[in-house]
């Protein structure tokens, strides 16, 4: 009888220190094994995987760096739902049910035409979404869809602006035919085109009707048909806004065709990867790109080159995973702050309110986060869902990537009061 | 057909009928309400998972009977997918009519267009007809893209499918209202191809020469087939759309309609289960890859750079069904018949 009570007392005595443990070892550890879901697609796989792996990596490694080093957000871990949705739009909803169904605060895609496939159910639930890459039809009007940089639009329009004061020297009315990937990549600067054109003094060579621009898909193999009647329009600016690999194939049939223009290419694909695969094609190709190039000094720039180094080194120069670790850092930056507004326990349910709060008191009260310099500072302005509002102008110049101007701010476009807007 | 052993018919009505044995009856009704209970142990994702499933075995059976039973080869069934969502779509938003009659109008829209780009059908077979409803899949997602009521390139939100002012907003209510549309549909494909029509579309398939001396029109059991097919498509275009409620060009790609063809032909061409089976086991592997296998092999094979995994899964994907083709190239319905065929003969052997 002594020792059955001998041992239920130790039994006793056990649980009470375990139990203790976690106060006994001192602040913080109410916060372990505490996480926080967020929810992440990118086009790993598919016909823009060349921009989705550099992409992946960088949001992965950027949490990964969080995690294992600052010891997470605010002390909680961050725990990563990632889906490839391998640039097929029929996926997205379900990838987005999923994150839901994960209990994940907000979720992100990559590219804009995913975000576009996926906008209705996020936009219907409440649950925020941010796209690194933006075209205005995702927030034009605002819901609950965020760009993370500038759009497509602003591209064309910063460009414009940079070609008009810095290049055009002939007289009248520059011609400017835009080569467009025929989904919301391209349409973002078709937007801003007929929007503001007549303003800007440029003269846009329409396929045929009014906002019809030259169109390619993701997938092409050449594009010297359509150049070729470019090319007979007589233009000043071959402006492409497309993802690398398209851009790439008409950089070099421009080329080939000896066409006598400026060529510009939108921020989707004026990367590393655009001069990897133009090669020596890509030399005085302009572009317009919203975050710091590889290797600049800013504070952000010397740890995100010690991880793709040590983990993706294929990826080294590769602005894309810049933007892939820019964008998880924002994220967190947005868990934090919804944190210190509203709480863990809160964000924690992962349901209709966390996503609520989220946005609210996260996404919300966002004010000039400087993401370490890797991009233009991030701030939520009333109307405008782009989170950052800042470009540079760039050009390719013997192999390398150098910047031309310094952060050129884009102006927020009501896009919504054009009576075509969305058609 | 072949029956249990000890079960023989007495009269034509036993003969014909789909379910005829107490055992049958059992196990149809517990596929029954093992289906319609599942919401309640399926997860909001996997009940999405199957959501698109349902959809897409209804779009799969109507090329099955195009296909499979008319011998009618089409590779723009996408397309005609599209038409169906897009119809839904506009009629919905733009003239604000109820979902019941967007449906019945999507796959009436669906299915005549299914006939005019099936009209090459009364004088082409084969390869070139595949070639001609390779065009329709571009021209119909041209319009789309330039059409203005459609968004174009950049889509159109739709809403949730209501009826009678109840909104099929969750995973759940969706489940409910495309599975109840699914069982229809297999259950109409199934009696069809029972009827004089069905009958008369094998006779196409085999041989239309042949058919055609017997008295069968060709050209309207053809244009009958494209018809059925597509307005199958619209039907399954429009439950698309309303539990999708995004609709961009992007999802009625060239790739979904080779995908359907390759499913129907995985499953089983020119029977009625393998529609059902080619659906289940297409989309449940490329499930089962993403969600389990992808992270499996990150997490396990660390030493290797992260992000490998994304690029194994179209390889296993086209692996699985490379190998299945030449394992099993009747399909998967051939080989569950064989499975059926040895109960039936439980207990004797011969």
């Amino acid at each position: 009888m002594k020792t059955n009570k001998l041992i239920i007392s130790v039994i006793v005595c056990l649980i009470l220190v375990i139990a203790s443990l976690p106060y006994i070892t001192g602040c913080g550890a109410d916060r372990e094994g505490k996480t926080i879901k967020l929810g992440i697609s990118t086009p790993s796989t598919g016909v823009a995987a060349e921009k989705g792996r550099p992409l992946e990596h960088g949001q992965k490694d950027a949490i990964a760096y969080v995690n294992a080093e600052l010891g997470g957000v605010d002390g909680y871990q961050i725990e990563i739902v990632w889906r490839d949705n391998g640039y097929d739009a029929a996926q997205m909803s379900n990838i987005v049910r999923n994150f839901m169904d994960e209990g994940c605060v907000m979720f992100s895609t990559s590219s804009s035409a995913m975000m576009t496939a996926s906008m209705g159910l996020a936009n219907e639930y409440g649950f925020a979404g941010l796209a690194a890459f933006s075209s205005p039809n995702l927030y034009r009007p605002p819901q609950h869809i965020y760009g993370q940089l500038p759009d497509y639009g602003d591209d064309f329009l910063a460009f414009m602006d940079y070609y008009l004061d810095e290049i055009w020297q002939g007289s009248g009315q520059p011609k400017v035919a835009i080569h467009a990937l025929n989904n919301s990549t391209g349409k973002g600067a078709i937007n801003a085109a007929r929007a503001f054109a007549d303003e800007m003094g440029i003269t846009i060579l329409w396929d045929g009707a009014e906002g019809k621009a030259f169109e390619h898909k993701a997938d092409t193999i050449s594009e010297m048909e359509s150049l070729t009647r470019i090319n007979a329009l007589n233009p000043d600016v071959l402006y492409i806004s497309s993802t690398p690999a398209p851009t790439a194939l008409i950089v070099k049939n421009a080329r080939e065709l000896n066409m006598d223009v400026v060529i510009a290419s939108g921020h989707a694909g004026f990367t590393s990867k655009l001069v990897e695969l133009a090669e020596e094609d890509a030399n005085n190709v302009y572009g317009v790109f919203p975050t710091a190039s590889w290797g600049d000094d800013v504070p952000g720039m010397a740890k995100l080159m010690e991880y793709c180094e040590a983990n993706h080194p294929e990826d080294a120069g590769n602005g894309d995973y810049i933007t892939g670790w820019a964008q998880s850092l924002i994220m967190m930056k947005i868990v934090e702050t919804a944190i210190k507004n509203v709480g863990y326990d809160a964000l924690a349910t992962g349901d209709e309110n966390a996503w609520a709060y989220l946005e609210n008191e996260g996404i919300k009260k966002l004010v000039n986060y400087d993401v370490n310099g890797l991009h233009g500072p991030v701030s939520y302005t009333v109307s405008d869902n782009r989170l950052s509002k800042s470009v540079r102008v760039f050009q390719v110049q013997n192999g390398v990537i150098v910047a031309l101007t310094d952060w050129i701010e884009a102006p927020v476009v009501q896009y919504e009061n054009f009576d075509w807007f969305g058609q | 057909m072949s029956l249990p052993c000890g079960i023989r018919n007495h009269s034509y009505a036993q003969d014909m009928a789909i379910v005829r044995t107490r055992t049958q009856w059992g196990m149809m009704l517990g596929f029954l309400v093992l289906l319609f209970t599942a919401p309640l142990y399926l997860s909001s994702y996997w009940l999405g998972v199957f959501n698109f499933i349902g959809i897409s075995i209804i779009a799969a059976t109507g090329l099955n009977i195009l296909t499979g039973f008319c011998g009618q080869l089409s590779i723009g069934h996408a397309g005609f997918i599209a038409v169906g969502a897009y119809t839904s779509g506009i009629l919905t938003t733009r003239f604000e009519l109820p979902f019941l009659v967007g449906l019945i109008c999507a796959g009436l829209m669906a299915g005549l267009i299914g006939i005019i780009f099936g009209l090459p059908s009364i004088r082409v077979k084969g390869f070139y007809l595949a070639i001609t409803t390779i065009a329709a899949q571009f021209i119909i997602m041209w319009v789309i893209q330039q059409w203005d009521w459609t968004g174009g390139q950049l889509g159109m939100t739709v809403p949730f499918a209501s009826i009678g002012g109840y909104a099929f907003r969750s995973g759940q209510s969706q489940f409910y209202l495309i599975f109840v549309i699914t069982v229809l549909c297999v259950f109409l494909a199934k009696n069809l191809v029972r009827t004089r029509v069905g009958r008369a579309f094998i006779a196409i398939r085999d041989n239309d020469l042949a058919a055609e001396v017997m008295g069968v029109n060709l050209t309207y059991y053809k244009l009958l087939a494209f018809f059925i097919g597509c307005f199958l498509a619209g039907i399954a275009g429009s439950l698309f759309a309303h539990w999708n409620i995004s609709l961009t060009p992007e999802q009625f790609s060239f790739k979904d309609s080779i995908l359907y063809v390759g499913i129907i032909i995985i499953g089983g061409l020119g029977t009625s289960v393998g529609p059902i089976l080619g659906v289940l086991f297409i989309r449940l592997l490329k499930e089962v890859l993403t969600i389990y296998l992808v992270p499996f092999l990150e997490n396990t094979l660390t030493m290797l750079p992260s992000g490998f995994a994304s690029g194994v899964t179209p390889m296993l994907f086209g692996l699985v069904i490379v190998l299945f083709l030449i394992l099993e190239p009747r399909g998967i319905a051939h080989r569950w018949n064989l499975f059926k065929a040895s109960y039936r003969l439980w207990p004797f052997s011969y």
